[in-house]
């Protein structure tokens, strides 16, 4: 009788979520991808969603795409590259979509970036790190901030440069991300001729780092470089505050991954002042574009329903941007063929809630948009205090930046 | 009499089998039936190359990740190497796996049960580490690969794998076959029951053992040489992710270990319920209905779905009583 009751209240739920008759002469228009919504990207994966639901539910209420209804397919990836080739081959040849969002992260697209070459479809990537660099796609936009592979590096090392550092130390996780990171800062260091004093990889899932930072300690270096995933970030973080780094380091941070995620970022309070890290969005006066605001304040309330990153600055607006790009390639070309759409996104520069974005040959940012941000007066334990601007002064890029670096590290920390 | 009767039904439906996968390569032009069905075939491969050694003898192998990796990463080495061919590829593979099943096998020699179980899951540990540090193929942060050219008469790399994987999996399956039905499994159901008994009354255990790891090992890591170039990327994760030693052990235990065809089953049960799951409910709620079907099997159907099907199996299947 319950199942009975449970699924007549289920069928109910279906019949009315397919009532709306707005757009009822036309089939919708559907976009397919796959999202990790379980396993470890699953964190990122379901707040970057959420901000590509809050766009579609935007565009339905505007009157749509071409006055036809937008239509989300979404398969969990499980986080892992192994799912994701047949989830593509069913969104397109079963469900038939008409264009195609990247999951998030790297991983789980890099085994569909062939498929949609040989195919010749638009892909939109959703903060994957250089993998189309040697697919070499002509249909791929990202939607990250990342830009040129080497100006992550060099902007941090840009600001050590001007504290005055001379020498650097790398700690870096044993782990995909982490290492295309400390590749690039190996390379820039070269070219800038910055001595690597110290150049650690750690195993993932360390969780003691004193013996760690004990040794970076004794190399004595300006700069500190860490490539960090987010449970070994907090470890890393608790070992220099129990052990400290010393008043020669300049600067400390650069590629800590966690540091920008509501439940690390309130854990770890106290502990992240003065550390210089990337991030991607933050709530400072120069990040306010036309549509931000009301995208936050629509976020802020469905993210307690939906679970997910209370703040959601790193992945989410992204999403909606991605969602904003194709609007305006779909609308201007009045059509959904995927090549008038990639002239368009390749040829223009377009307004999104995250800023203007205009793309490189390689479908990646032509300038780099990636912000690195220094901690200030954090408290224990509270998430609202992350909402105000002042917690996370912009140093770069030039355009954005809300303050200057406070050196040496140690100094920043008080 | 019948053992030849059923010998000539069970090549007669491998033959069938392969034909009716190549003719499906031919007509199909919807690609999606080959992605999804290549994983289904590499889990049966997987699933009866396990139960060689985990069914038969005894010896519950959880290094089968392993192994799996150990056969993309073979691949990926050759070709990144020499640009070698997909057949040469899976010989490689092959022949690496047994080398590896040999290691396994002398582990056997001090390691029953549960610690035998635990020195597995830390043979795959200690070779993922390896091949994270291994920059040639790409080290952690994985390596993206382009696929040759497709060879007549496929007209996709796709189908082709698929028609591979297929041909893969029917040789663990007749591998598994003859083992069964052999002196070597005779044997190895012996030293399942009751090792030292079986050694006792001259069962030769040790050697034996060596053969069922060898070849299982081969058999996995032969599975797992197309991944590679099915998934055209390789990352240590993917490739030595836990899922493939889970459901391998999953998918023989709901088959049921005592006949080949118990594996089979339980591999294309799992398999398609996995990949169907994957594009329908597609959340949580998947691998909360995995977990309960694993569940079910263990409380309702502990022999598997031959212990269900044939009564008769009972008695055989699944080791001591």
């Amino acid at each position: 009788m319950k199942r009975r009751t449970f699924l007549g209240g289920a069928m109910a739920v279906a019949v009315v979520g397919h009532g709306s008759s707005a757009f009822a002469q036309q089939p919708p228009i559907k976009i397919g991808m796959s999202m990790p919504q379980t396993g470890g990207l699953a964190g990122g994966g379901k707040a970057s969603l959420l901000g590509i639901e809050i766009w579609r539910d935007d565009v339905n209420a505007k009157g749509g795409l071409l006055g036809r209804k937008v239509e989300l397919v979404v398969y969990d990836d499980k986080s892992s590259a192994s799912e994701t080739p047949a989830i593509y081959a069913k969104l397109v040849d079963v469900d038939k979509v008409d264009l195609l969002f990247a999951p998030y992260a790297t991983v789980p697209t890099a085994p569909i970036m062939p498929f949609v070459k040989q195919r010749g479809l638009l892909l939109m990537g959703n903060f994957s790190f250089q993998v189309n660099s040697k697919v070499g796609h002509d249909m791929w936009f990202n939607n990250a901030p990342w830009g040129p592979a080497d100006s992550w590096a060099a902007s941090f090392l840009d600001l050590a440069q001007k504290a005055g550092g001379k020498n650097m130390a790398l700690l870096t996780a044993d782990q995909e991300f982490a290492q295309n990171l400390a590749l690039t800062a190996r390379d820039v260091a070269k070219k800038r001729n910055i001595p690597v004093v110290f150049d650690q990889v750690y195993p993932p899932n360390t969780v003691e780092f004193s013996s760690i930072i004990r040794a970076l300690n004794a190399a004595k270096p300006d700069i500190v470089y860490v490539a960090s995933y987010p449970p070994d970030s907090a470890g890393i973080l608790r070992a220099v505050n129990e052990i400290g780094v010393g008043d020669n380091v300049k600067i400390f941070g650069g590629g800590m991954v966690g540091l920008q995620f509501a439940a690390v970022m309130s854990n770890l309070g106290s502990l992240l002042n003065g550390v210089v890290n990337y991030n991607t969005w933050l709530p400072e006066k120069s990040m306010y574009f036309e549509g931000t605001k009301e995208f936050f304040d629509k976020y802020t309330k469905r993210a307690i329903e939906a679970k997910v990153d209370p703040l959601g600055y790193y992945l989410a607006p992204f999403g909606y941007a991605m969602g904003q790009m194709i609007e305006a390639a779909v609308n201007s070309t009045k059509s959904l063929d995927q090549k008038g759409i990639a002239k368009y996104l390749r040829e223009n520069e377009h307004k999104t809630i995250v800023g203007p974005i205009a793309f490189a040959a390689d479908g990646e940012r032509k300038e780099t948009a990636t912000l690195q941000a220094q901690f200030r007066g954090v408290k224990d334990k509270d998430i609202e205090q992350f909402r105000s601007p002042g917690k996370q002064v912009i140093l770069f890029p030039e355009k954005l930046k809300t303050g200057e670096l406070i050196s040496p590290f140690e100094a920043a920390r008080k | 009499m019948t053992g030849h009767r059923n010998s000539i039904i069970f090549w007669g439906g491998v033959a069938v089998f392969l034909v009716a996968v190549l003719t499906m390569t031919q007509i199909v032009r919807n690609e999606y039936p080959f992605f999804a069905g290549y994983v289904i075939l590499q889990f049966i491969a997987l699933a009866v190359a396990w139960s060689i050694l985990g069914g038969y003898a005894g010896y519950v192998n959880f290094g089968t990740n392993a192994f799996f990796g150990v056969g993309v990463y073979t691949a990926v080495a050759l070709f990144k190497a020499t640009g070698a061919p997909l057949v040469v590829q899976i010989a490689a593979a092959a022949v690496v796996g047994m080398t590896l099943g040999f290691g396994v096998g002398l582990l056997t020699l001090r390691m029953r049960g549960i610690f035998f179980s635990i020195a597995t899951i830390a043979l795959a540990i200690i070779i993922e580490t390896f091949v994270m540090n291994w920059r040639f193929v790409g080290g952690a942060a994985g390596i993206q690969i382009q696929r040759p050219p497709v060879m007549a008469p496929f007209d996709s790399y796709v189908k082709m794998l698929f028609f591979v994987q297929a041909i893969l999996a029917v040789t663990a399956i007749s591998i598994a076959r003859y083992i069964q039905n052999s002196k070597v499994g005779r044997g190895l159901q012996a030293l399942r029951d009751d090792e030292l008994a079986a050694e006792c009354t001259g069962v030769p255990t040790l050697k034996l053992k060596l053969i069922a790891c060898m070849i299982s090992g081969a058999l996995i890591s032969a599975a797992g040489a197309p991944a590679a170039m099915y998934l055209q990327y390789a990352d240590p994760f993917s490739a030595f992710n836990l899922t493939y030693s889970v459901s391998a052990l999953a998918m023989a235990l709901i088959g049921g270990t005592a006949h080949w065809i118990g594996p089979v089953l339980g591999a294309i049960l799992l398999g398609s319920t996995q990949q169907f799951l994957a594009v329908t409910i597609s959340s949580e709620v998947n691998v909360l209905v995995l977990g309960i079907m694993l569940v079910l099997f263990v409380v309702g159907a502990p022999k598997g779905i031959i212990g269900l099907l044939r009564p008769r199996y009972r008695l055989r299947a699944g080791g001591k009583p």
